[in-house]
């Protein structure tokens, strides 16, 4: 950054940087190669987009910038002699408790150019996990478990609005709403072409497609190459409304509403202009090489009334055929704000928790705002329970589901389906290197880079994502047997199957959860 | 027959198959041995630049050329070989017979017989014919060396750089 143009940081408002400045750029990671293994094919000068490493042919050495070095391993992983590691830049700081990297880090970048630090992925702060605190039942000699390779596991369960009684059933007076039929109770998460590549957003459709499931195109529109995938497609509404049309809004499964996401609640989204390519400006229905500046609230809905009028108008749209969502993120009164919603006529949904995952956030805010989804969850479902409206709206949750286990204690707290957003990126090769918002993604997932796009063929990012949900399908399913149930269905909301495991009697009680050994 | 097809949309020039062609056709078959013990591509202990392959030859450590490059411009990047054409103008151009096709179809040399004159060189269309000056069991009067091209790896079921490629941007398959 110390020889780039002059003048290129005060076009963006920022401060130029000064000598003193390169005292504060330490590295976090270095890049230790074992030069009797490196035979000089340079495939990591060329892998490497973070301009880490480089080639000096004049003394046929390769070197590296380690101050650049973001560990997102594409290097390790390519080299054909395996002489690369990454490793922790030295001893780092003299040990602090208080003051972490993430504080000193950001403290420094922030002191160098006066800028919001912003970053990708979900929340990486330790905060507790209330996931890791609860454990599943088993059955036991009093009451059979299943073996799910011999006896029919069922784990299709039904989105949407249910119908209020089965008695009119047949009846004129009978009224059915719009379900859609999710074969597996794992969906994929939004996330907006723009945000990720096209190959990876073609590559969950497809799979999703052969997996009978859902992905979801985020706010970023519907591309139309995704069109032959459209039954699979939860099509976003979000309050920069890119891409949103009567065709868009048809071309789906499902419509969503996105008040808020896990990572940044209450903050809207911001795709810089130089990221607007032809195809994506095609997609949202914006100027080529024009920010998109999606608002922080939707700007027709200040009020619960405003989101029922929404609703209805998408509705309309739809001539009442898709099932509407609305998509939260998790905070505090989470719950009676998700009763209001369902009040307002949305058939689904979705909580954020905020482990969940973004293409690009202020770093603050990620880590420090926003509630856990399991408490969340639990809140909800408890809350639309009691009120006798739980059979008015599905519940799908997301935000820092981690595997299989994480899915069935999910449905077990009260969600129908989860969607998986990060777990479908690592199924794509993401090593969780938080550089997203960069737009140089090694892996071709968070990127539209031409060159970097080849490293993420649809084919492989279809056929990874399927193998994933797959795999989690037959844990799940083991799961379930184990348990004594043979439906996804029969799990939902049954928390008698979790016992929490080092909670206090609060935490137990906000989860709905008993202690176990009880 | 099958062939080596490049996908130019999946190709993001790692060139691990020129890599994986040198291990394929060197003795160790073993990416050190083939480039350390092997070659002298370069030798960085005596502070040496990439010598010449011809250089090598001199001193008697050849190293395997690859026989597929990578060619980039721009964005995009794609991998290349011998297309084992099977109205090769190579074959045609070749004036001593020692460039020939074998029972599969695939155009093979007789590494004794080529003198090194570049018909085949300068008859190929894809310009996938090189110059091996490093080839063994040549005499060492034909310094500027013989032809050099895709071989299809004999001893594989599917070629070296086919298999290595991670992103699926080659593949050995049999087309109209």
């Amino acid at each position: 950054m110390y020889y780039e143009e002059p003048g290129a940081r005060e076009s963006l408002g920022l401060r130029t940087p000064k000598h003193e400045d390169l005292f504060h750029s330490h590295p976090e990671y270095k890049v230790e190669r074992d030069d009797a293994k490196c035979i000089r094919c340079l495939c990591c000068v060329r892998q490497c987009p973070y301009e880490t490493t480089f080639y000096d042919p004049m003394r046929n050495v390769v070197y590296d910038v380690h101050s650049n070095c973001v560990n997102c391993k594409r290097c390790e992983v390519m080299c054909p002699t395996q002489a690369i590691e990454i490793k922790k830049w030295g001893c780092g700081f003299r040990e602090n408790h208080h003051w972490k990297f993430r504080d000193y880090g950001a403290a420094y970048k922030q002191s160098d150019t006066g800028a919001v630090v912003l970053t990708g992925l979900g929340n990486d702060n330790p905060y507790m996990s209330y996931f890791d605190r609860m454990v599943l039942d088993a059955s036991q000699v009093t009451n059979p478990s299943i073996d799910p390779l011999r006896e029919p596991m069922e784990l299709r369960t039904y989105i949407g609005r249910k119908m209020e009684n089965l008695e009119d059933f047949g009846k004129e007076s009978f009224q059915e709403y719009p379900n859609i039929l999710a074969e597996v109770p794992i969906a994929f998460a939004p996330m907006s072409f723009g945000a990720i590549s096209l190959n990876f957003q073609k590559g969950m459709a497809a799979a999703a497609q052969e997996l009978g499931t859902f992905f979801n195109t985020g706010e970023g529109g519907l591309h139309e190459d995704l069109l032959p995938y459209k039954d699979n497609a939860i099509v976003q509404v979000a309050s920069g409304r890119f891409g949103v049309s009567k065709r868009y809004l048809m071309n789906s499964a499902a419509c969503e509403i996105k008040i808020g996401q896990g990572a940044k609640p209450g903050i809207g989204g911001h795709l810089p202009g130089e990221k607007v390519t032809a195809e994506i400006s095609k997609t949202r229905m914006i100027p080529e090489g024009s920010d998109a500046i999606s608002p922080a609230p939707q700007h027709d809905i200040y009020s619960i009334e405003d989101l029922r009028l929404l609703i209805y108008a998408i509705k309309e749209a739809t001539e009442y055929t898709r099932p509407v969502s609305v998509k939260i993120a998790a905070v505090h009164n989470v719950a009676a704000i998700a009763s209001g919603i369902v009040r307002a006529g949305a058939d689904i949904i979705v909580v954020d928790g905020f482990r969940g995952g973004t293409g690009a956030a202020p770093k603050i805010i990620r880590d420090h705002v926003g509630i856990p989804l399991e408490v969340a969850l639990a809140a909800v479902d408890e809350r639309l329970r009691r009120e006798k409206i739980r059979h008015m709206a599905s519940i799908i949750a997301t935000g820092g589901i981690r595997s299989s286990a994480d899915v069935v204690k999910a449905i077990a707290l009260g969600a129908d389906v989860v969607y998986i957003g990060t777990a479908a990126m690592l199924s794509a090769g993401c090593t969780l290197c938080q550089q997203c918002h960069r737009g140089k993604c090694a892996w071709g997932i968070t990127t539209n880079r031409p060159d970097l796009l080849a490293r993420l063929p649809v084919e492989m990012a279809k056929e990874r994502a399927i193998n994933l949900v797959k795999g989690w399908s037959r844990e799940v399913k083991e799961m379930l047997g184990l348990m004594g149930l043979n439906s996804i269905e029969s799990l939902r909301g049954n928390r008698l199957k979790l016992r929490g495991v080092g909670l206090t009697k609060l935490e137990l009680e906000t989860l709905g959860i008993r202690q176990a050994g009880v | 027959m099958k062939r080596v097809y490049p996908k130019e949309e999946n190709c993001m020039n790692c060139r691990l198959c020129e890599v994986a062609c040198i291990v394929e056709h060197s003795d160790s078959k073993d990416p050190l041995g083939a480039y350390f013990v092997e070659g002298m591509g370069f030798n960085s202990a005596a502070g040496e630049g990439i010598i010449d392959p011809a250089d090598a030859l001199e001193a008697g450590k050849p190293r395997p050329l690859n026989r597929i490059s990578v060619s980039l411009r721009g964005y995009s990047s794609i991998s290349t070989n011998c297309r084992h054409c099977s109205d090769a103008s190579c074959v045609l151009a070749c004036k001593n017979g020692s460039l020939y096709y074998d029972d599969a179809g695939r155009v093979r040399l007789r590494e004794d017989k080529c003198v090194g004159c570049w018909m085949c060189l300068m008859a190929c269309e894809f310009g996938a014919i090189t110059r091996n000056p490093a080839a063994k069991n040549v005499p060492k009067v034909r310094k500027n060396g013989i032809n050099h091209h895709c071989d299809l790896c004999p001893e594989r079921s599917s070629p070296a750089c086919v298999m290595v490629c991670p992103t699926g941007a080659l593949v050995y398959e049999e087309r109209l």
